[in-house]
């Protein structure tokens, strides 16, 4: 059910790879005196099914970056292809996640999540089976008909990404999806990503503010540094999978953090 | 009982309003004011009672009643229609909008006469008015709402690849639900008023024109007794409205926890 690489209609068949090349962007400020350099120089590359996070102080351009990446945002200089093609505008082929749940109060757990099936245009009655399903799969069973308000932050955040897991989307970018969320929460949360991605092999980009994070969930974790947005380290995570939260006692992890923790030191 | 003791008001305030009814009766009674000036409740009461048994006087409620709900409907239905274009067209809205703003400030009891003399006597004129005084509330809540949409809602469509018609129809559109309902429940108020208004300066019939008949001819009963019924049209009137945006908007906040 969650397979990644079923081509979706309209969208073109992917890969999943991610190429970032040199991209700057600059956001020009209102009263016309200097702009903002948000990214200078950005190279990333990430491999089709790979888990790829992002970590950096408040404003280093990770949110930037992340739109840059979905075609929600124009680089000012630079190159981004995503499966062989140049993103020039939003793509169906990749799901987005917000750091808020941004689910319609008007609508139902359910009909949220059937949202881009109906922008799509696809058939209803079937996705109406598989959203069940997903449903089912976060934990939110029995809810469908609930509304929004009336489910907790941690639910309401399954929702959302029920609402990116209904249409199989190869790729899929989450910015700080559960940073809002208590900490026993959010770690129930980043084992559910994790089973779900070792389901489906999507190609996921995680925006975090925690370093711990970052490593437990991650095959590469990229350091970013502020002022300007910039990629301070890309550090490949030596962790064996499928993981546990166990793993966290590791040594391995504790010198992955620390490894990260130095180079953002470096940063300030 | 003790939900009594924590809200004493639910018993205060109906009590009060018997001892002012009691009070009125009294002052009135034992000759301090004149009934002509202020008739007791019990003779505003015999007022209420000729009316209601008067095989003429249903026809003055509902006139007031269809120039007020025609003028509203009229008034509404154009606004939002102006409102959709101006948010969708921005140069329309940047020419228009200060027209909107400057005609909202203006009190448009004003236009009453200019409106007898271009739409005649009859109902025209006064729906004419309705739709003048109920149109701004509406335009500017449903502007104000139609822009109230999330910076983050607006991404989740734009990265679904979502077309203009189903960003408005999906998201924007049920976005400024509650604010344009709050402008309906404003405007339709403001209709009534609008059709009073006319019917004041001239009308064959209408609860305004029965209050201006009645006033000419020192029954000040009736006047009284019209002022009631006219207060009770306005309630039932906003009670429909509210019950509605109850219906539409049963997403709102307020509406959950109230
Ligand atoms: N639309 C915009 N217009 C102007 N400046 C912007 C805009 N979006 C972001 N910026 C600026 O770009 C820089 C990077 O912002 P961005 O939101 O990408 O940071 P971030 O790393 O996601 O921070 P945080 O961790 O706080 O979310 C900041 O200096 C921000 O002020
Ligand atoms: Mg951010």
């Amino acid at each position: 059910m969650l397979r990644a690489h079923e081509p979706i209609a309209g969208a073109p068949a992917t890969t999943g790879a991610i190429e970032v090349r040199r991209v700057t962007k600059l956001f020009a400020s209102r009263n016309g005196s200097a702009g903002v350099e948000a990214l200078r120089d950005v190279d990333v590359d990430i491999r089709p099914g790979q888990f790829v996070a992002f970590v950096g102080p408040s404003g280093c351009g990770k949110s930037t970056l992340l739109k840059l990446i979905g075609g929600l945002l124009d680089p000012t200089a630079g190159r981004i292809t995503v499966g062989g093609s140049e993103v020039a505008g939003p793509r169906r082929d990749i799901g987005v996640m917000f750091q808020a749940p941004v689910l319609f109060p008007w609508r139902t757990v359910l009909e949220n999540v059937l949202l881009p099936i109906e922008v799509f245009g696809l058939e209803r009655r079937a996705a109406t089976e598989k959203a069940r399903q997903i449903l089912n799969l976060v934990g939110l069973a029995g809810r469908e008909r609930a509304y929004p308000r009336e489910l907790s932050g941690g639910m309401q955040q399954r929702a959302a990404l029920s609402r990116v897991l209904v249409i199989d989307p190869p790729i899929i970018l989450m910015d700080e999806p559960f940073g809002a969320l208590d900490e026993f929460t959010r770690e129930r949360m980043n084992l559910e990503i994790l089973r779900i991605w070792q389901e489906g092999r999507q190609t996921i980009v995680f925006v975090t503010h925690s370093i711990a994070e970052a490593v437990f969930l991650a095959d590469r974790v990229v350091v970013m540094g502020t002022a300007p947005g910039r990629v301070l380290a890309v550090i490949d995570v030596p962790l064996p999978r499928p993981r546990s939260i166990d793993l966290m006692k590791s040594p391995e992890f504790a010198a992955t953090v620390f490894e990260v923790r130095e180079y953002l030191g470096v940063a300030r | 009982m003790s939900k009594l003791r924590d809200h004493p008001g639910l018993v205060l305030s109906p009590l009060s309003f018997v001892v002012v009814l009691v009070l009125w009766e009294g002052v009135s009674r034992a000759g301090w004011v004149a009934p002509i000036v202020l008739p007791p409740p019990s003779r505003v009461w015999d007022g209420l009672v000729i009316l209601f048994t008067a095989s003429w006087f249903p026809q003055h409620v509902w006139l007031t009643t269809a120039e007020t709900l025609i003028g509203f409907v009229i008034g509404g239905v154009t606004a939002i229609l102006l409102a959709i274009v101006m948010v969708n067209v921005r140069l329309f809205k940047e020419v228009v909008y200060p027209y909107v703003v400057a005609f909202q400030v203006m009190p448009k009891v004003v236009l009453a006469p200019i409106f007898i003399t271009w739409f005649g006597f009859g109902m025209e004129s006064k729906i004419v008015m309705a739709i003048a005084i109920s149109f701004f509330p509406v335009v500017i809540n449903t502007v104000v709402g139609l822009e109230s949409v999330e910076e983050n809602a607006s991404l989740l469509m734009r990265s679904l690849v979502a077309s203009r018609r189903q960003i408005f129809c999906k998201l924007a559109w049920p976005t400024a639900l509650p604010s344009i309902f709050a402008g309906l429940k404003t405007s339709l108020t403001l209709a009534l008023i609008g059709a009073l208004v006319a019917e004041f300066v001239t009308a064959k019939e209408g609860l305004g024109t029965l209050i201006t008949t009645f006033s000419f001819e020192l029954k000040v009963y009736l006047v009284f007794a019209v002022i009631i019924v006219v207060s009770v049209l306005g309630l039932v009137l906003y009670g429909l409205m509210e019950y509605l945006d109850r219906k539409v908007v049963f997403w709102r906040r307020s509406h959950f926890t109230g």
